[in-house]
């Protein structure tokens, strides 16, 4: 099988060994992280191998190049320079991850909302104009009828309010939500 | 700090009543799905496994009875497992903390020379997605090791998940030949003996002494080629599994004798 990521040949060689250079461990997401998720999924008292462990490091490091490199793909046909999150959907539903479409949508909604307060209370954090250039376009489809700028009620139209009350805590810009000027100027 | 940004399903049945589901988008326009692996590749890989002469009846149903309960297991297993993902997730309210570094991923991603700006939800959705992944993969490697009569996931446990599911094409190249070799093997004796009944072993058949007996893994093994709809799998061991049987009636042929060795 022909694979599209460069990426794919490191993960070959690394499989062959149960020791990992730190350097090859940069390439995987960390096992302990992984070893915890497995456990989740498993019976309390059912047992996971090392090299089980190890070998779901690799695929996991093999479906992000998969989906990313779809992607990829797919902004470079569009004559886009960036990848974005309705992007690594769009991947997952042509490879066949349908399942796992549906639930994130709701949570890239949820996570757009919660960056848009970011934005506005911490602009000089954040990263280059145009990571924001690109959050802030997506934003704006996002947002319903809430101009009092409390965009957390927008929670309201998915019926999903009361899990919105802790919402405030995350938000570490300032100690009082911004002025709502800035986002009503965004087109929508 | 808290590494969990969300409960571990302690209130799995909190809801507000009156509510139904309703989904941010009015309607999901990538309804139809598409396979981009290959099946040809998995087909290359159970070589020795050929198609001749006729089933035996009695054998037949009490391989696709156990056969039937594993899948459905499985099944009920999965439905669970993504009714769970979708309730999880309507919860999370703290994007700070993930299951998994968020620049980890970004390095992964950016390993491909073509990628070139992430934007920022990008690794927060990868976070999200991978550890259903991992979920996914975990789950389902789990049912072959119960078949095994372990308690033990194996990496081997995973190869067989890699194999038995369209999705999971792409990482056919991760587990090596040895691991695959084995599944491959360990579906031929299947149908022979029943896990769930008494053994009636054909003096004839070989039965690989590495391998517990796996009964429902032989359909699987035949349904995952067809088709994507787990569903549909349950339906094919009827048009499939009766090919597995003529292998083992006549003496058997000399690549099985050469696999011997190996095991």
């Amino acid at each position: 099988m022909a694979d599209s990521d460069n990426d794919s040949g490191g993960a070959h060689n690394a499989g062959k060994g149960s020791e990992m250079s730190p350097r090859e461990q940069d390439r995987f997401l960390p096992i302990a992280n992984v070893s915890r998720i497995m456990k989740k999924a498993l019976p309390a008292n059912a047992k996971i191998s090392k090299d089980a462990k190890e070998t779901v490091q690799e695929c996991v490091s093999e479906f992000i190049s998969f989906i990313t490199g779809e992607a990829s793909d797919k902004c470079q046909r569009e004559k886009r320079k960036t990848i974005n999150g309705d992007d690594l959907l769009w991947a997952m539903t042509t490879l066949g991850f349908e399942d796992y479409v549906e639930p994130l949508k709701g949570y890239l909604q949820r996570f757009r909302e919660m960056e848009g307060e970011k934005t506005v209370a911490a602009r000089d954090k954040d990263a280059p104009p145009p990571t924001n250039a690109t959050n802030s376009a997506y934003e704006s489809p996002s947002y319903a009828a809430a101009p009092g700028g409390i965009m957390m009620h927008q929670g309201h139209v998915y019926g999903s309010a009361g899990f919105h009350q802790v919402a405030g805590g995350a938000i570490k810009g300032g100690p009082v939500y911004p002025g709502p000027g800035s986002n009503a100027g965004r087109p929508r | 700090m808290d590494n969990q940004g969300h409960g571990h399903g302690q209130n799995p049945s909190m809801g507000i009543v009156g509510n139904g589901p309703q989904l941010p988008y009015g309607s999901n326009p990538y309804q139809a799905s598409h396979i981009t692996g290959s099946p040809g590749m998995v087909v290359a890989s159970p070589g020795t496994i050929q198609s001749t002469g006729q089933p035996a009846a009695t054998q037949l149903g009490q391989h696709q009875l156990a056969y039937q309960q594993q899948q459905q297991q499985l099944q009920q297993r999965l439905q669970a497992f993504w009714a769970n993902q979708y309730q999880e997730i309507k919860k999370v309210t703290d994007f700070k903390n993930h299951s998994l570094p968020l620049a980890r991923i970004k390095k992964i991603m950016k390993a491909d020379e073509d990628v070139r700006m992430i934007s920022a939800e990008a690794p927060v959705i990868f976070a999200r997605a991978c550890e259903m992944f991992i979920l996914e993969l975990t789950l389902r490697s789990w049912n072959h090791t119960e078949e095994n009569k372990r308690r033990t996931l194996q990496k081997n446990d995973i190869a067989a998940a890699i194999t038995r599911t369209d999705i999971f094409d792409f990482l056919v190249d991760i587990v090596p030949r040895e691991d695959l070799k084995d599944e491959v093997l360990a579906s031929m004796p299947r149908g022979t003996v029943p896990v769930t009944g008494p053994a009636e072993a054909l003096p004839y058949c070989y039965i690989p002494p590495q391998h517990a007996q796996q009964v429902g893994a032989a359909g699987v093994m035949m349904g995952n080629k067809p088709v994507m709809d787990p569903y549909a799998q349950q339906s094919h061991p009827y048009n499939m599994a009766p090919q597995m049987w003529p292998q083992l009636l006549p003496p058997p042929p000399p690549e099985q004798q050469q696999s011997s060795p190996d095991q």
